[in-house]
């Protein structure tokens, strides 16, 4: 469906009630800006290949904007790949879009790093896990601090492949994220973390979609969010498990930590089961700081501020648990480390 | 009963239904003309019909819920409804009075018999009117006041102007809006200052004709100190049409006090449970919702709990059953309006023959609302891969200290389970039915007695089967 045609979804709709399309939209909602390219280039500065705009058509509104907006198209096939690849997307200009196409078909470990400072920028990423491939990906938002960011991804995860899924979400002013994975294969798995550390106003709005299509899938999602200052964390995840795809075990988990009087957090687990034999559950936690750390810490010499912020080191580290491969895990808690240390300093 | 009704009416005990012997009954349809009538015929003060206007009003702009299951909200006929049917012309106080056709469907659903042996009160409404009403003597004498809603507004005008949808505006939702159009029946209850009423109150809901629309209104005050017990069951026959069953019941529950409002829904596979139930929990009171949903088509119920005064408590229990060709949508709603207020919330269903069962939460603290505590606890279970099983859980934080726990499960029945009662000599059906009647027993043991015996017999029969 073509973008101008289509409706503003009501905030009925979970995915948009807490950040609605006009709030998200760079401009007003009928108009679809000039995008600027985002810039990919591979680690060392080697260029994606470049592709023509697919004439795909989307129902969701985020994706239809995306592809009327334009931008850059780029596409990357993995074979078989030992070391790490890091990608960088360099966003610049007033409003910038970028869409990439991964398809793997062996094992691969791929990081996104996007950074920039427009006022706008809009990426979909598509990827294809062909049978039997493992992809570990790794994605790092550090966008400057003034930048509305919509990020769409939608992943087909084919039979008995793997996909692990871990995003760092430190930059940006107001995001919305829509990630959507798809089993469709027996023996597809996804192991997906999402980390968001919220200081000062920032607006964060996460959104995970599981289906499983397929008998003997497995889904795990952890989702740790720490929100300072008057910043507003939404988490919101749709697990659905269709009819006949039994033996399939799919569990989400959010946490979220309130570190300021006017942080706020919401979080929406939502479960929809259409099979009988299948394991699925979900769990949501919110609570302050334990002060009894705070306490057993600065007992032993930290400041306050040292001890807080170990104690949300510790709590967004737990969101890399339940991923597996060693590159993922240390970049990503690399990441995570030196963004948390950046911030004591300031 | 003809074998093509018994087809219809199945397993479903309650289906049977008496010849209609109105005294009063509208044509279907709804109007302006039809709210200002059914005032009228009550001979209601104006503020009233005000009310009742104002609300059809409401009711006629605002659209159908966009979420849920909208497939079936939308087949609803608002004009194949009937929206008044009297069936006996006065609210009788002895069993003996209350027409033989009447009498005999209540005697049929073991009312008076329970009345006699573990109530406090009861209420008995047949179609939109209550038809037998009594109380304890020793409770009227401490000034508790049990009455249907309409004696209510005549005796205590002024009580039910003061609390009338302070707790559920006409605005709220489109049904709130058409109960409050088109109210009829339900139970006023007021519990005055430090009075404990020990034994339960009862009302009982049936709705006999066909095409009929049910609207009572239920307001419950427990005033500072007291504490009451209200229990609610209901029951329709099974007719090929659909009826529409949409209350509105509002608790209001004043310092200190505490209000447990115990439903089981046993409504049959044609009716629509479209029910507004929410109450207000001030400084130190206790709420209780515990709610079992085993009958209808579609049920959409949320109890809710507004905490408004510090250290108030909310407790929401609610089991539902999801047969063929049913879906229930029910859930809990608290919000955390108050500091050092906590809130419990147990939900748990069985899907079963391509039945739906949906649990749809919102729980909410509000910033200025200080260590506050929240504990949300979901299971279900699935019986067939036909069937399905949804959780839809919203957890809004907008204070750092709240501590909130929200968790839920869907599985099947465990085959470890049923091998460990097999192995000791039960049949596979009977196995199951333990498995099931203990995946229930946190419900059940907040009922009364005869409520849980009779809950565990229901289930019983809804299971049977169920195996192979």
């Amino acid at each position: 469906m073509i973008y101008q045609q289509m409706a503003i979804p009501p905030r009925s709709e979970h995915l948009w009630r807490y950040t609605p399309w006009p709030r998200i939209h760079p401009s007003v909602t009928d108009e679809v800006p000039i995008a600027d390219d985002v810039i990919f280039s591979l680690e060392g500065g080697a260029a994606l290949e470049k592709i023509q705009q697919p004439e795909d058509s989307f129902d969701e509104i985020a994706r239809a904007f995306l592809q009327a907006a334009g931008g850059s198209y780029n596409r990357l096939v993995i074979h078989e790949e030992p070391e790490p690849i890091h990608i960088n997307a360099r966003a610049s200009g007033h409003v910038a879009v970028g869409h990439l196409d991964l398809e793997v078909k062996g094992s691969a470990v791929v990081f996104i790093h996007i950074s920039g400072e427009p006022e706008w920028v809009g990426l979909h990423i598509t990827g294809k896990i062909h049978p039997n491939a493992q992809l570990s990906f790794g994605f790092i938002n550090e966008l400057d601090s003034n930048t509305k960011f919509l990020r769409c991804e939608d992943w087909m995860i084919e039979r008995d492949s793997e996909l692990e899924h871990a995003t760092l979400s430190v930059g940006g002013f107001r995001c919305k994220s829509d990630l959507r994975s798809t089993l469709n294969g027996t023996g597809a798995s996804i192991r997906q973390s999402v980390t968001v550390n919220a200081v000062g106003a920032r607006h964060e709005d996460e959104h995970v979609e599981i289906h499983h299509l397929h008998g003997h899938t497995n889904s795990d999602l952890v989702m740790n969010s720490a929100c300072a200052g008057s910043s507003h964390f939404i988490g919101t995840g749709l697990l659905t498990i269709a009819e006949g795809a039994n033996k399939s075990d799919a569990s989400q988990v959010f946490r979220n930590l309130l570190l300021s009087e006017k942080a706020r957090a919401e979080a929406i687990p939502e479960l929809e089961v259409h099979a009988d034999d299948v394991s699925a559950a979900h769990g949501a936690a919110s609570a302050p700081v334990d002060k009894e750390q705070m306490h057993y810490l600065m007992s032993r010499g930290l400041t306050p501020e040292e001890s807080q912020a170990m104690i949300v080191n510790g709590f967004l580290l737990n969101a890399f648990s339940n991923l597996t491969n060693k590159h993922l895990i240390e970049e990503m808690r690399t990441r995570l480390t030196v963004h948390l240390e950046c911030e004591l300093k300031r | 009963m003809t074998d093509e009704a018994q087809d219809v009416i199945g397993d479903y005990r309650y289906g049977f239904h008496d010849p209609e012997n109105s005294t009063i009954r509208f044509d279907k349809g709804l109007s302006e003309q039809v709210v200002r009538d059914i005032s009228e015929l009550k001979n209601e003060p104006q503020w009233m019909t005000d009310i009742r206007v104002k609300a059809y009003r409401h009711f006629v702009e605002r659209v159908m819920p966009d979420w849920g299951n909208c497939s079936l909200l939308d087949q609803i006929d608002f004009e194949s409804i009937i929206y008044f049917l009297r069936s006996s012309t006065k609210t009788e106080k002895s069993w003996d009075e209350v027409p033989d056709d009447i009498k005999n469907t209540f005697d049929r659903l073991g009312i008076p018999d329970a009345e006699q042996k573990w109530l406090g009160g009861v209420t008995a409404q047949y179609e939109s009117e209550a038809v037998y009403h009594s109380i304890r003597e020793d409770l009227e004498e401490q000034g508790v006041i049990f009455l249907d809603m309409d004696s209510g507004l005549k005796q205590y005008p002024e009580l039910i102007k003061k609390y009338f949808g302070t707790v559920i505006p006409h605005s709220d939702n489109k049904f709130s809006a058409l109960n409050t159009a088109v109210w009829s029946g339900g139970s006023f209850l007021y519990i005055p200052k430090g009075v404990s009423v020990e034994m339960p109150v009862q009302a009982y809901f049936r709705i006999n004709a066909k095409n009929m629309g049910q609207f009572e209104r239920t307001l419950i005050i427990a005033d500072e100190g007291s504490s009451v017990h209200y229990v609610e069951g209901c029951t329709a026959p099974t007719y090929s049409t659909d009826s529409l069953h949409s209350a509105v019941v509002e608790l209001i529950a004043m310092e200190g006090a505490k209000i447990r409002y115990s439903t089981v829904q046993n409504w049959s596979s044609n009716v629509y449970n479209l029910v507004t139930k929410r109450a207000v929990a001030h400084k130190n009171a206790t709420i209780e919702w515990v709610d079992g949903n085993i009958g209808s088509k579609l049920t959409m119920k949320y109890p809710s709990v507004l905490l408004k005064g510090e250290g108030a408590h909310a407790e929401v229990i609610s089991v539902a059953y999801a047969g063929e060709g049913q879906h229930q949508d029910t859930g809990a709603k608290v919000h955390h309006l108050a500091s050092n207020t906590t809130s419990n919330i147990l939900s748990k269903s069985i899907s079963k023959k391509g039945g739906r069962s949906s649990y749809r939460g919102l729980l909410q603290v509000s910033p200025k609302s200080t260590g506050c505590r929240s504990k949300i606890v979901c299971d279900a279970l699935i019986f067939d891969g036909s069937s399905r099983s949804d959780t839809y859980p919203t957890m809004e934080i907008g204070n750092s200290t709240a501590d909130l726990e929200h968790e839920a499960s869907v599985s099947k029945v465990s085959s470890d389970q049923l091998f460990y009662l097999m192995s000791r000599g039960f049949t596979e059906d009977a196995a199951m039915g333990l498995i099931v009647n203990g995946f229930f027993e946190p419900f059940t043991r907040e009922l009364p007695m005869e409520y849980a015996v009779e809950l565990n017999k229901l289930l019983e029969l809804e299971m049977e089967g169920s195996i192979g």
